[in-house]
């Protein structure tokens, strides 16, 4: 295990993502230490351009853009975990059951996963996100964890089926020993990287689909995010009377958590996959 | 033959749950349903098109499964109700208007993607450790995380507002009206440039990836090693031998990633207020639409499964072994 890990920090592109994912992950827990004043507080006149007072600039409504971003990380990435570890574990869930088991189980649950895969994701949550009316955060991400777990079932799926043909899960149903233990002690450890590029790409997913969400508008407005900032941006016209800053802050947020957490990706499926590997780390190997 | 009847029945299911969606939908919210659908109608229609709407959406006095039978009936007959935001459009003409807009802007975004996305991976495995490889692998998955609002926000603030090289919305100047010709094709096509941008950087990542260890794959196989051993060319054996039998399971992922691309297409026609199913979807969540809102749910998985019935059929000319039986 020690030993992975240390294979898993070796890898450079893990390591930068790491940095970045910890960097904003202090910033949400430090929020309000590294912040004056609510989020929502009118501290500046209208569109302020970046300053000494206001370092990334005011919104339309006089709220200083830099508070609202380092208190919108918290909802971003809280959404983002939670949203991430509900489609994990049922993806996990689904996948193990179905490939494990097989035969009518693996029938039914496969009709499923794939039933799931191609009823369009977006149209989908904007309809329920629709009806349910202004989603808090927490919602979006039961929404998003409850619909997005077909991807991660499939990939599991066809893990679990690959492994249940080798020689040492073959030995040990020989030996009789219990469905349960065969699955976590014999499978689950086998499935991690599996598991664990699920989960890193279902907080991905989630971020961008949270941020899409709200900036449309299906979110509550009165919540502070990323997504929040962007749909606030959008109907007072930021771009186009030049505010960039209101605009930039959470583009910039969105887009390095998110190349933050896929080079986590990246490092995983490579120390994990050395086929996969590239010069550096195949050199290293 | 069997395959695709199976494939067949696999849709018409994926759809009938589409359908449920909507039919269970209302009735699970608080408060009378009918009441809610329309609830931003108020006034503005009349008793009797509201009793026509309660009967297409299957709000009758009847058993429940009775309602769900009307309701598949008016879906079936593509009866979507009346768009409470274009009163007295019919949803299902709204839905006719931007849906050829929407097909030319994702199909076009898809197809390039997959080819560029497919061609660098090619050429990324080919050349495994070089620069190129170590270039383009981690940027394309990191382009892939960055959202399409932040691609197509930052793509407008720069050649739309700053430089001003680019149309900043809708699918052609307003001074053309919709024809055949070389102005208006060229207008289409200028408007264009921007929101297929946008689509192709967020999506071509996932195929290039797929491609790119799909080949690293193949490239071990023995067949490849004979055709280097053989002496035919460098293209050849990367070409005809490898990225064939490469691309397979690259098309199922290409099926699997066209909901990614219409999600995108969405947000995108959003910020350059594309008149495709995307920005309608958004005018109708605004107005809170419901009729339309659940004709575009049914419209948007319509086009997936129809995009992956074509995907089967190719999957069907490349791969013989599907051919018997």
């Amino acid at each position: 295990m020690a030993e992975i890990l240390r294979a898993f920090l070796r890898n450079r592109k893990a390591a930068v993502g790491l940095a970045i994912v910890i960097f904003y992950v202090v910033v949400a827990l430090a929020a309000p230490l590294i912040t004056a004043h609510d989020p929502n507080k009118r501290v500046a006149r209208p569109h302020q351009p970046p300053s000494i007072e206001t370092v990334m600039g005011s919104t339309r409504m006089g709220r200083d853009v830099y508070t609202q971003l380092v208190w919108g990380s918290r909802t971003s990435l809280a959404v983002g975990f939670l949203a991430g570890l509900i489609v994990t574990a049922l993806g996990t869930l689904i996948g193990v059951t179905s490939g494990y088991f097989g035969g009518k189980v693996d029938e039914i649950l496969n009709f499923a996963t794939n039933i799931v895969l191609v009823i369009p994701q977006l149209p989908l949550l904007l309809v329920l996100a629709a009806f349910i009316g202004e989603a808090g955060p927490l919602v979006i991400a039961i929404i998003i964890g409850l619909t997005s777990w077909g991807w991660g079932a499939r990939v599991t799926r066809a893990q679990t089926l690959s492994l249940r043909q080798r020689e040492f899960i073959e030995a040990s149903r020989a030996l009789g020993e219990p469905a349960w233990r065969m699955i976590l002690v014999e499978l689950l450890p086998n499935l991690l990287s599996i598991i664990s590029l699920n989960f890193i790409g279902s907080v991905i997913y989630t971020i961008i689909t949270e941020a899409t969400l709200e900036f449309l508008g299906l979110g509550d407005p009165l919540a502070v995010s990323w997504g929040t900032m962007l749909y606030n941006a959008q109907i007072t016209a930021a771009i186009t009377v030049g505010a960039w800053w209101e605009v930039l802050a959470p583009c910039a947020a969105i887009a390095t958590i998110g190349i933050g957490l896929s080079l986590i990706n990246f490092g995983i499926d490579e120390v994990s996959n050395p086929r996969v590997r590239t010069l550096r780390a195949a050199g290293a190997a | 033959m069997t395959f695709i009847l199976l494939r067949l029945t696999f849709y018409l299911a994926a759809f009938l749950v589409a359908a449920s969606i909507n039919f269970a939908l209302p009735r699970l919210m608080p408060g009378d349903p009918i009441d809610i659908m329309l609830s931003q109608a108020e006034g503005r229609i009349s008793p009797e098109v509201r009793d026509r709407m309660a009967e297409t959406f299957g709000f009758v006095d009847k058993p429940l499964y009775q309602e769900y039978l009307t309701y598949l009936a008016s879906v079936l007959t593509w009866d979507l109700g009346i768009s409470i935001k274009f009163y007295p459009l019919p949803v299902a003409e709204v839905l006719g208007r931007a849906l050829p807009w929407t097909v030319f802007l994702a199909g076009t975004a898809a197809l390039l993607a997959f080819i560029l996305g497919s061609w660098l991976g090619i050429n990324a495995a080919w050349r495994r450790g070089s620069r190129f490889d170590a270039f383009i692998s981690p940027a394309a998955l990191t382009l892939q995380s960055i959202p399409a609002v932040v691609v197509a926000l930052i793509l407008l603030f720069v050649f739309g507002v700053t430089l001003r090289w680019l149309p900043t919305g809708y699918a052609y100047a307003p001074a053309l009206d919709p024809a055949l010709d070389f102005t208006f094709v060229g207008s289409a096509l200028y408007h264009a440039v921007m929101p297929l941008t946008t689509l192709i950087l967020t999506s071509f990542g996932a195929y290039l990836i797929t491609m790119r260890n799909n080949m690293v794959g193949q490239l071990g196989e023995d067949h490849v090693m004979m055709a280097t051993a053989k002496g035919l060319g460098d293209r050849q054996v990367r070409y005809r031998y490898a990225a064939r039998n490469a691309l397979l399971p690259s098309i199922t992922a290409f099926a699997l990633t066209l909901g990614h691309v219409l999600g995108g297409s969405l947000v995108t026609e959003v910020v350059f207020n594309y008149p495709g199913l995307g920005n309608l979807l958004y005018l109708g969540v605004i107005a809170r639409d419901y009729p339309l809102i659940q004709g575009q749910l049914l419209i948007m998985t319509l086009a997936i499964l129809a995009a992956n019935l074509i995907v089967d059929l190719i999957y069907v000319l490349l791969d013989p072994r599907l051919r018997r039986g």
